[in-house]
């Protein structure tokens, strides 16, 4: 018997370190690996809501997200391999053409 | 107060996770942090398995996450070919500060989450099958799952429109 606040801590947990990454590190690849961190920690909460619930709508959820994240992934590299062939860099703070 | 075996496996798979998500954060060289990336989406997989009765999401994981996501991330980042200098990264002052600030937003939520979700995991109960599974998804949910696959083609699209030659 696990209490589902544990769960629901955890992913929080989980979630602020994926948001930290992503708002602190300047590599565009660690960037987007924060990216899925979060992602993941949203489905380990739905998961878990879903088997204490007993209902099964959470799990759809995880699918779906399991599957914007896979079109997210593919569509981001895709951007850091043109902005790498155009800029020669893969530092976010060098990226600023758009930024002022 | 007793502790039970589930406790006892929830925490070390917690601890695990935790410590591979630190790891995706701090770990300098990309190549290192995208492996402990994937051992955190595979532990994350076995706590699907072991304490949420999820074994599709669990394959799911294992397969998309870890198998296709994974290998792409690693698969640009050694096409990259980065050398040391490119991934060095000038500290920033205020890191110390943002990582106040993300701590402060999680005692927040901390606070809001007080007292609320009072449901419990019963591990050893057994979880959904694939055929509950599927039945949700290809009745209740049919309509989006037929505009998720829209969503996918799109992107590999977008994908290789992007990663052309002459853009």
């Amino acid at each position: 018997m696990i209490p589902l606040s544990h769960i629901i801590i955890f992913s929080l947990i989980i979630f602020t370190i994926g948001m930290v990454g992503a708002l602190s590190r300047r590599n565009v690849f660690i960037v987007l690996m924060s990216i899925e961190l979060m992602l993941n920690a949203v489905n380990i909460a739905l998961i878990g809501v879903s088997s204490a619930m007993g209902n099964l709508i959470g799990q759809v959820l995880a699918i779906f997200i399991i599957t914007v994240a896979a079109g997210e992934a593919a569509v981001g590299l895709a951007i850091v391999v043109a902005l790498y062939r155009n800029r020669l860099t893969v530092n976010v703070d060098a990226i600023n053409l758009l930024k002022w | 107060m007793m502790i039970n075996a589930w406790d006892v496996v929830f925490f070390f798979l917690a601890g695990l996770i935790l410590l591979s998500a630190l790891g995706v954060v701090f770990i300098r060289h990309p190549v290192y942090s995208a492996l402990s990336l994937l051992a955190n989406l595979c532990v994350t997989a076995i706590l699907y398995l072991s304490l949420m009765g999820a074994p599709f999401i669990a394959m799911v994981q294992i397969i998309v996450y870890a198998g296709a996501i994974m290998v792409f991330f690693l698969f640009v980042i050694m096409l990259m070919n980065l050398s040391k200098g490119e991934y060095q990264e000038r500290a920033v002052p205020w890191r110390l500060l943002l990582g106040l600030g993300a701590a402060a937003l999680f005692a927040f939520q901390i606070f809001i989450l007080a007292g609320e979700w009072r449901g419990v995991l019963s591990p050893g109960a057994g979880g959904f099958g694939v055929k509950a599974l599927s039945h949700f998804i290809f009745t209740r949910y049919i309509l989006a799952f037929e505009l998720v696959s829209v969503l996918i083609f799109v992107a590999a699209l977008g994908a290789v429109a992007l990663a052309k030659k002459k853009l």
